[in-house]
């Protein structure tokens, strides 16, 4: 049975599976949840998935959400190993991973996040963006950048020297921020943050599923 | 060489870690970095951890950081797979794993510490006139609208991941113990059962205890 990916193709984290799931070759249906019509809220979805968000998968029964959860998943199930998620036997390859990994979730998420939800959803659910909000967030942000140069100074990539599905994590809140006027990942004030960014957003997979 | 942890022991991350080092019996060395003096923020000390953050370790030249990440690999390296982490062989029960570590990070610790910093940090650093009620309201509905799901959770299975106690229990310790400090007992007072089974279980640990 092919896999079956619920969620929505407008949804950031839909499309962080969706790259992976390219990136991988691996054929996948999406079955959309309608989030205009509160589908995503309904008993029968909760039950599934006890917040009530989207993504999630069945992969022949077996049900998972969490979308970074899922990308590992999919990595490690279809020959993901050693091209984007390291060996799991290599202790310390694997531990700059999960460094990387905590980086994304802890470091640049929270901030971008924010910003997605006060300067791009909160508009189309007809509530007010509060401009003091966006600049406390523009300002963590920024700082939070400044760690990722050093970071990217001394290694190629967010989870070590090789592109990993954490590089890939970035992509649909980072692409976000574009739309939102803020330039923080393709200026000349982050050298490296620059060239790391530019070569994700250039991967065939992220183009086929931002719809470019 | 014994791990070296570089940290601040009372109200940071470096909790959870230790914790973690003490549930498998791992020796190691605390090296105090002055978080109240910004001992993090400065120059030598972010030549070694880029976002200024504590903890970090250095295991015999091997530098990480990221509370999470360091766990892992303790976990891994010393003895922790079947006990707090699962096989990596077993793809299912991994996938479960993460599924759990992810829910912690997004649905727990955001809502959880976003409420601690804004109330109890504010206060122990003697500026409670600073408290914004926007925010922590922001943050209390955040983190109640979670706790929902976690009382579905934890009303069909043992613990966050699974049936087996696991790293993710563990993490949750930290902001959890925080939470009642601060005033909001979410997870003790018994309002969502299932969840204060879960933590009374949970923060009973010897571990946790020690640290």
């Amino acid at each position: 049975m092919v896999l079956k990916l619920y969620g929505n193709p407008h949804s950031t984290c839909t499309q962080r599976v969706r790259t992976v799931l390219e990136e991988l070759s691996v054929p996948y249906e999406l079955v959309v949840i309608e989030l205009q019509k509160g589908e995503h809220k309904s008993p029968e979805f909760v039950a599934i998935q006890p917040f009530g968000q989207v993504p999630y998968i069945d992969d022949d029964g077996f049900k998972l959400f969490e979308s970074r959860a899922i990308a590992r998943y999919l990595a490690l199930k279809n020959g993901g190993v050693g091209k984007i998620i390291p060996d799991p036997k290599n202790l310390q390859k694997f531990a700059l991973f999960e460094q990387g990994a905590s980086i994304e979730q802890s470091n640049f998420d929270p901030s971008v996040s924010a910003l997605a939800f006060e300067n791009v959803f909160k508009p189309l659910l007809g509530q007010k963006t509060d401009p003091a909000t966006v600049e406390k967030h523009k300002t963590t942000l920024a700082g939070k950048l400044a760690g990722y140069e050093a970071l990217l100074s001394r290694q190629k990539y967010i989870g070590g020297d090789e592109l990993t599905i954490v590089d890939i994590f970035h992509l649909p809140y980072g692409a976000l921020l574009k739309v939102q006027g803020i330039d923080l990942l393709e200026s000349d004030k982050y050298p490296n943050v620059k060239r790391w960014w530019a070569e994700l957003t250039s991967r065939p997979s992220w183009k086929k599923v931002s719809g470019q | 060489m014994v791990l070296k942890l570089y940290g601040y022991a009372s109200i940071t991350c470096t909790k959870t870690v230790l914790c973690v080092l003490e549930e498998l019996n791992v020796p190691y060395e605390l090296i105090n970095v002055d978080v109240s003096k910004g001992e993090h923020r400065n120059q030598e000390y972010k030549a070694k951890q880029p976002f200024g953050q504590v903890p970090y370790i250095d295991d015999d030249g091997f530098l990480l950081y990221e509370s999470r990440a360091i766990c892992y690999y303790i976990a891994r390296k010393f003895g922790g797979i079947g006990r707090i982490i699962p096989d990596p062989l077993d793809i299912q029960k991994v996938a479960r794993f993460e599924q759990a570590a992810s829910v912690e990070v997004t649905s727990f610790e955001r809502g959880a510490s976003g409420l601690v910093h804004e109330t109890f940090f504010k206060r122990i650093k003697g500026i409670p006139n600073e408290i914004n009620p926007t925010i922590v309201e922001h943050y209390r509905m955040m983190l109640e609208n979670k706790l929902e799901g976690y009382e579905a959770i934890l009303s069909r299975q043992k613990y966050i991941a699974g049936d087996e106690f696991s790293l993710v229990d563990i993490f949750h310790l930290f902001y959890g113990a925080l939470l009642k400090e601060a005033g909001f007992d979410y997870l003790g007072s018994g309002y969502y059962p299932s969840i204060t089974r879960w933590w009374n279980e949970i923060s009973s640990r010897p571990s946790w205890k020690k640290v």
